[in-house]
């Protein structure tokens, strides 16, 4: 519980002294203070090995602080791959590393390291594959060297929600630029939003130094946050991150448990840039970091990161860093610039110092003792300026614990990259820069090129400017304007050593020679280096590998950096949790209103599309006998069914016929009122995919029924043909707005005379095929008289509202005649009987009308219907397959649906539909079957389960009631 | 997430609306031949670049029209199909010989 | 013992093993001219150079070699489908597959898990089992589970998801991975070594067609003349037939896929629901891929949406309830031609010699290496288009005679 690397007030702007929090670290106990991260809590402990490398399992420790690399992942108890840096600290937390055999201190799979030179980069496609099978036996061992953390299998998703916001202004990042953009914008009248990152607002202003005194920083962030703090205009969403641009500035900001889903009119994006690793041999110690990252440790958290620190830089931020460094007692024992000339004050600053100053100088190698757990000493040696990395021949010796390395900067670049914006690469600055964004999307700061801090306010202040105009605001002021930039690159901070280990990404271990290795085994565009090598694939993306992947890519393949690039952005920007984009589970389902009856009656629900409907009265292990007794129900006394999933729609029109002429295959125009009319529908290609009964009400009324799962998309296809054919007539889809119950049965006419006072149900007064509008119950229905299971029969709809009176007076009325509900597999069994074809069961994408013996149903004589062209054209070529009715006796193996026909030694056709009927005393079924095979007498081969061919018989169709004298009763 | 500015109903998000395919104009099925038959139904333009299509705005059922470019995804304007079908269309009986159905 | 790699680590010196030959100029004129440096283009031109003796072909890249669809796809190879043309020809492809990393001396580290595609409506289970037993009838490995079975197979699997709970699934053992960057890798490393010449950043501006015949093309590092033509560059296809005048069922879209960071090992199986237009893999790398439901309108681009990630989310945390800790790491896309009727256009065109490797959709890479077999028969024999993709022809859709593959499919490529 070693303290000692605190730093006194006013250090630590983010934690809270006055809050220690216990925590464990793989099982031994800490203190840290609210508002820590794990990662500071544990430096502040003297801790710095937090993980082991992916590949070749070094030790590492932070590397940014801010959340922007791999090298601190964690594993919390129910969370692997935990950012510790960015992970705040709570009470009793209970953190364990990743990746490691034994312990993260002595890791058995860290000689993996010393192997590495027979592992280069790719080397897995050059071996473990022979002799034939050899990957099988090498796979599962690799898969579980590979991943990072264990995920836990037993986690319970937790609430987590989403929320939308609207705003004129979205600035994306509270740096200088942004804080300074959102005022500018809000001074004129904008509705901003400013969303921040990190807990606190002001970006680099928070931990960063810029200038020798050392107190402009904290002043800025004050006076600008008082400013935005106060703000009516402004809106601050802080440890929120806006993680990716989606189209027409959408942008999911993550704050929490929630999702924000920000509709932003102007979008700003202020992100700032990410201060960039220096590349030499061990720049992966723990105890290497970017300046960045110490500054971090200190001004936020108030840790002091090391006792004698060498500072490495390629600008001047990184003497700012070691007057920082030593302003905290920091012995600094060496600051190496890269380049060869320094500011002269920034010079005389370390020089009152007493810190020792080395131009033209890098660091070699990065020092350790055995375990490589910390640093503890660089060699420096001199830049030759003879090519890129090259360096002289012996160099100076540093003791140190902690190196700040800073080679430059790259643009934090990803949200504008995803929305369209191009990098390149200006060879001068030896940066990267954006062009070509979209309209209402703009970047200010740093991430826009601008880094000196007068600079970058003025950059935000145009921007927001420029925003408020775009808004059509009125904009008063002037614009800014900049100062001359000192450049803050050093166009080559890479060093390989022969030895290797100097890393360009540290996330998948990958060397200087792996990068240019993939150049030369031929994977030269930087997009091929990156799959062959995995360069940029980690967790961080390629935050700090892209920039030297593209320089070592362009030197390797003589090309120029721009030329090459960087790989593609994508979203997110940050790793995000499955749980906030996916946010709330929910589920919806529809119900009819009788919906309770069936539960009441014992029914097996089942699922019907996003409906639910009851299959049989009864357990699932019942199934059989249920359906069985059911049907025998229906078939000799009455039973009803709830069918108010059915669509519907209504036709009113003068030109309601002929609509349905055009979208239907029969005819309709001379329809008499009173009568129903098959309807089957195909679509241009002529398939069959739909059906109902078309039932005339009125000269100018069609009321049609569709499958419950096909209404919807008829609906839409009626409504879009319409709107090309403009016919005088009105089309509603009333499926949620009626109900309807089929009463069927040889009893069933009585049922529903006791119900129905202003009805002729007479055979003569309401014949097979009528429809008639009249009282059921008290209830205005529409009644149909259908046939498809094959039994006199009502079909009754009633406005919703009524259907559950409707059944229960129909269970009433029907009580003295032994009334039972049936469900849908009842149903299937008994229009099965009929030899009744049920779209999308018995059809599949491809069948027309011929295949399934419904050319009675297509009419030759109407102009036009959708498809017939198309059904000509079928019909003019040889019929392939059949629908046919098949039966097996009782005993035989049954068929299951989707078993296939076979002729010969091909497949020729598939079951359909096919149950055992106890009506019949036989095994039924519809299969499809070759054209040669389909005559009624016909034997058709049928391969069962275990592979069992049997023969089954063709039949006519139907099945029961081969004169259908019982429907028309 | 897009935004589609409905003739309708104006600008809404993309999720609210449903793609009805290219706008391909119907050769007269009564006289055309079966080739030009089958390339109405299965072929389609698919060009890089600025396309006629159908949408409907779902929960209103509204079918419309939208100039959109395919590889940008610009919409360059949406209208009503009253602009290219403002009368009513009929169709003449086939000239191909009639099967008693 | 991976004695292939001592060399690497005894050598003082890298010894370079070259895959992919530096960049040269075009030559004037080529027996064979590919258009497309993807999978199939590759494939096409290493069975050509290795089995037909023919290698003065020239692969024509417009990009950087297989960066189209060949990098994007989330590598499931199969041959559960429906049709008996469609499940010959799969079947085929996971039989090349399965010898590939040997035939081509590159790993593509090709691991069998099987994939279990998860039914929850009956209309399903009847589909499945027809897929099962064409597969069988094939040679395949494809049973119906149930759900005990399943709970023994994936333990993590959550079987309830909402109102829709899981009543059997479709088992098919043949079902595998690969690293898909490593298909295109080993293809094009043996087709180089036999002269084969790969041309990156070179596209195919213009066709120079006379009298019905291919004659040249004209890229942007100047005209090539040619003996006949290959075309295999599956979002854009229509693109480059319509320059040929050929028309095309096709159209395009997106196809989204997105992927976490890595774990330990959880999840062999690849596996599937269509009810839930979702499914999920575990890569050898450890990540967990996802994969759903193309995009819903067409479009020449591979931007990643916010709506099409919370859908495809959703259903795959009801599926494994513990993903919604993992954390996802990058969203992509590829650009589909898709067919009507899900199934793919090979062989001729109305122009003579320029042959047709189209209409792949969501389902190409699963078929690459069969794709390049065939299509290298088609070549080598100057236009005699063999058996097995015969049923693929373009002319099928005047004829009405289309290959139904859409139940295969959709969430399940």
């Amino acid at each position: 519980m070693n303290s000692s690397n605190r730093l006194p007030a006013p250090m630590g702007l983010l934690i809270d002294r006055d809050q220690p929090l216990d925590f464990s670290f793989d099982g031994k106990s800490y203190q840290g203070f609210k508002g820590d991260s794990i990662a500071s809590a544990l430096l502040a402990n003297g801790r710095f090995l937090l993980s082991r490398s992916f590949k070749y399992h070094r030790p590492r420790g932070p590397l940014t602080m801010a959340g922007q690399d791999a090298n601190s992942l964690v594993q919390l108890p129910r969370e692997p791959n935990v950012l510790a840096d960015a992970h705040p600290l709570e009470a009793g937390l209970e953190v364990q590393g990743q990746n490691f055999n034994g312990s993260l201190d002595n890791d058995r799979d860290a000689y993996l390291g010393k192997f590495s030179k027979f592992m280069p980069v790719g080397f897995y496609y050059r071996s473990f594959y022979k002799p034939k099978g050899m990957w099988k036996v090498w796979e599962p061992i690799i898969r579980k060297k590979a991943g990072l953390g264990v995920l836990d299998l037993t986690f319970q998703p937790e609430y987590y929600d989403k929320a939308y916001l609207f705003t004129d202004l979205a600035v994306i990042g509270a740096g200088p630029a942004g804080l300074q953009a959102a005022l500018a914008a809000a001074n004129c009248g904008a509705q901003v939003l400013l969303i921040e990152q990190q807990p606190v607002l002001g970006g680099a202003l928070a931990y960063a130094r810029f200038d020798i005194a050392g107190n402009r920083a904290e002043n800025l962030r004050r006076e600008l946050l008082d400013a935005v703090l106060g703000h009516a205009n402004i809106r601050v969403l802080s440890n929120a991150t806006c993680n990716a641009w989606f189209t027409d500035n959408y942008l999911p900001v993550i704050q929490g448990k929630r999702m924000y889903k920000v509709r932003a009119r102007q979008c700003l994006v202020c992100s700032g840039s990410f201060d960039q690793p220096v590349i030499f041999r061990n720049n992966d110690l723990p105890g290497v970091m970017l300046c960045s990252a110490a500054q971090r440790l200190m001004k936020l958290y108030a840790v002091k990161p090391g006792q004698r620190a060498v500072v490495l830089t390629g600008n001047d931020d990184g003497y700012y860093t070691a007057l920082d460094l030593h302003d905290q007692g920091v012995e600094v024992a060496a600051l190496v610039d890269l380049r060869n000339s320094a500011d002269p004050a920034l010079s005389r600053a370390l020089e009152q110092r007493k810190i020792p100053h080395l131009t033209g100088s890098t660091v070699y190698e990065a020092l350790h003792e055995k375990g490589m757990r910390h640093v503890n000493g660089v060699e420096v040696r001199t830049i030759s300026g003879q090519g890129q990395g090259q360096v002289s021949d012996s160099g100076l010796r540093l003791d140190c614990d902690l190196l700040c390395m800073s080679a430059g900067y790259m643009p934090v670049y990803q949200l504008l990259c995803q929305a369209g914006g191009k990098l390149a690469y200006d060879d001068q600055k030896a940066e990267f820069n954006l062009s070509g964004l979209p309209a209402n999307l703009a970047v200010a700061g740093s991430a826009n090129g601008r880094h000196g801090l007068d600079n970058v306010l003025a950059d935000g202040a145009n921007a927001g400017l420029d925003a408020a105009r775009a808004l059509g605001l009125d904009v008063g002021a002037e614009r800014a304007s900049y100062a001359r930039e000192t450049p803050v690159n050093f166009d080559w901070p890479i060093f390989p050593h022969p030895k290797g280990k100097d890393f360009v990404d540290f996330d998948e271990d990958l060397q200087v020679r792996d990068i240019i290795n993939a150049t030369k085994i031929g994977y030269r565009d930087v997009q091929l280096v990156k799959r062959y090598s995995t360069v940029g694939m980690g967790p961080s993306q390629g935050r700090h590998s892209a920039l030297p992947t593209a320089r070592l890519v362009a030197a390797s393949t003589q090309r120029n950096i721009s030329e090459t690039g960087v790989t593609t952005a994508r979203p997110p920007f940050v790793a995000e949790k499955l749980a906030h984009v996916a946010g709330r589970a929910f589920d919806p389902y529809r119900q009819t209103p009788m919906h309770r009856r069936h539960l009441e009656a014992g029914a097996k629900m089942m699922p019907a599309g996003i409906w639910q409907r009851p299959a049989f009265y009864g357990k699932a292990e019942d199934r059989e006998r249920c359906m069985q007794e059911e049907a025998r129900h229906v078939r000799t006394k009455v039973g009803l069914i709830d069918v108010s999933t059915l669509g519907g729609l209504d036709i009113r029109g003068p030109d309601a016929a002929e609509l349905l002429n055009r979208m239907y295959t029969f005819a309709f125009l001379k329809q008499p009122v009173g009568r129903s009319r098959y309807a089957l529908m195909t679509n241009e290609q002529g398939a069959v995919i739909d059906d109902g009964v078309c039932a005339r009400f009125a000269e100018e009324h069609f009321y049609v029924t569709a499958t419950t799962s096909g209404v919807d998309r008829i609906y839409q296809q009626m409504l879009k043909w319409n709107a090309q054919w403009r016919l005088d007539v009105d089309i509603a889809n009333v499926t949620a707005a009626l109900c309807a119950v089929n009463v069927a049965g040889p009893d069933s006419r009585k049922v529903l005379e006791k119900l129905c006072p202003d009805l002729d149900l007479s055979a003569e007064g309401f014949p097979y095929l009528a429809v008639r509008q009249g009282t059921v119950a008290g209830i205005k229905a529409r009644l149909l008289r259908v046939g498809f299971v094959g039994e006199l029969g009502y079909e009754i709809h009633v406005p919703a509202r009524h259907g559950l009176a409707l059944w229960d007076a129909l269970v009433s009325a029907g009580q003295v005649h032994d009334i039972r509900p049936f469900g849908v597999e009842t149903q299937r069994l008994l229009r099965l009987e009929k030899g009744h074809v049920i779209i999308s069961q018995d059809t599949d994408g491809m069948t027309h009308p011929a295949e399934i013996d419904m050319g009675w149903a297509v009419s030759r004589t109407k102009p036009f219907f959708v498809g017939r062209r198309s059904l000509d054209i079928l019909e003019a070529q040889p019929l392939k397959r059949k629908l046919v009715g098949f039966t097996l006796p009782k005993g035989s193996p049954q068929p299951l649906e989707g078993h296939l026909v076979l002729d010969g030694p091909d497949i020729s056709g598939n079951v359909t539909s096919c149950e055992y009927s106890a009506s019949l005393g036989r095994i039924i079924g519809l299969a499809y079957a070759g054209a040669r095979q389909s005559e009624p007498g016909q034997q058709i081969p049928i391969r069962v389960e275990g592979a069992i061919v049997v023969m089954a018989t063709v039949v006519k169709l139907p099945f029961f009631d081969p004169e259908n004298l019982r429907q028309g009763l | 997430m897009k935004i589609i500015n409905c003739p309708l109903n104006g600008p809404r998000n993309i999720s609210e609306f449903t793609y009805g395919g290219e706008f391909k104009p119907m050769p007269d099925p009564g006289t055309c031949s079966d080739a030009e038959w089958a390339d109405y139904v299965f072929n389609s333009e698919n060009r890089a670049g600025v396309v006629r299509e159908w949408w409907m705005h779902t929960p209103s059922s509204y079918w419309f029209l939208a100039e959109r470019h395919t590889v940008s995804d610009e919409i360059i304007r949406t209208f009503d199909a009253r602009e290219l079908f403002s009368s009513r269309l009929d169709f003449h009986p086939p000239q191909s010989r009639e099967i008693a159905g | 013992m991976p004695f292939n790699l001592l060399k690497y680590g005894l050598s003082a010196e890298y010894p370079v093993d070259v895959d992919l030959p530096p960049p040269r100029d075009l030559k004037p004129s080529y027996d064979v001219v590919i258009i497309g440096a993807g999978g199939h283009g590759l494939a096409t031109a290493y069975y050509l150079s290795r089995y037909h003796g023919i290698n003065n072909i020239a692969v024509l890249e417009k990009a950087y070699l297989g960066g189209g669809n060949t990098a994007r796809n989330t590598a499931v190879i199969r041959s559960n489908y429906l049709t008996s043309e469609g499940v010959r020809f799969y079947a085929e492809s996971v039989k090349l597959f399965q010898n590939l990393s040997n035939e081509f001396d590159f790993n593509i580290m090709y691991s069998e898990r099987g994939q279990l595609t998860l039914a929850h409506t009956d209309a399903t289970v009847r589909s499945f089992r027809q897929r099962a037993e064409v597969n069988k009838h094939f040679g395949g490995r494809t049973e119906m589970i149930d759900r005990q079975q399943i709970r023994e197979l994936v333990p993590s699997l959550n079987l309830d998801p909402g109102h829709l709970p899981v009543i059997a699934g479709l088992w098919h053992i043949d079902g595998a991975t690969a690293r898909h960057d490593a298909v295109a890798w080993g293809y094009a490393k043996q087709a180089a070594k036999r002269g084969v010449e790969i041309h990156q950043l070179t596209e195919v501006q213009d066709l120079v067609i006379e009298s019905g015949r291919i004659r040249a093309v004209k890229t942007n590092r100047g005209t090539v003349q040619c003996g006949c033509v290959v075309q295999a560059i599956a979002g854009h296809s229509s693109l480059l037939m319509a320059k040929a005048g050929i028309r095309s069922p096709i159209q395009t879209f997106p196809l989204q896929a997105m992927v976490t960071q890595p774990f330990k090992p959880f999840l062999d199986p690849l596996v599937s629901s269509s009810a839930l237009h979702c499914y999920v893999q575990q890569t050898s790398r450890g990540e967990v891929v996802f994969g759903g439901g193309s995009d819903p309108y067409p479009l020449f681009n591979s931007r990643s949406t916010l709506d099409l990630k919370e859908s495809l989310l959703a259903h795959a945390i009801e599926m494994f309830p513990f993903l919604a800790n993992a954390k996802l790491m990058r969203q992509w896309a590829g650009i589909t031609d898709m067919t009507p009727d899900y199934s793919p256009i090979m062989g001729l065109s109305p122009v003579e010699n320029y042959y047709l490797d189209a209409g792949w959709g969501t389902w190409g890479f699963k078929a690459t290496p069969i794709c390049g077999k065939t299509m290298a028969e088609l070549v080598a024999s100057g236009g005699r288009v063999p058996e097995l993709i015969k049923p693929f022809g373009l002319e099928r859709f005047s004829t009405f005679q289309q290959v139904n593959e859409m139940g295969a499919t959709a969430a399940s490529h």
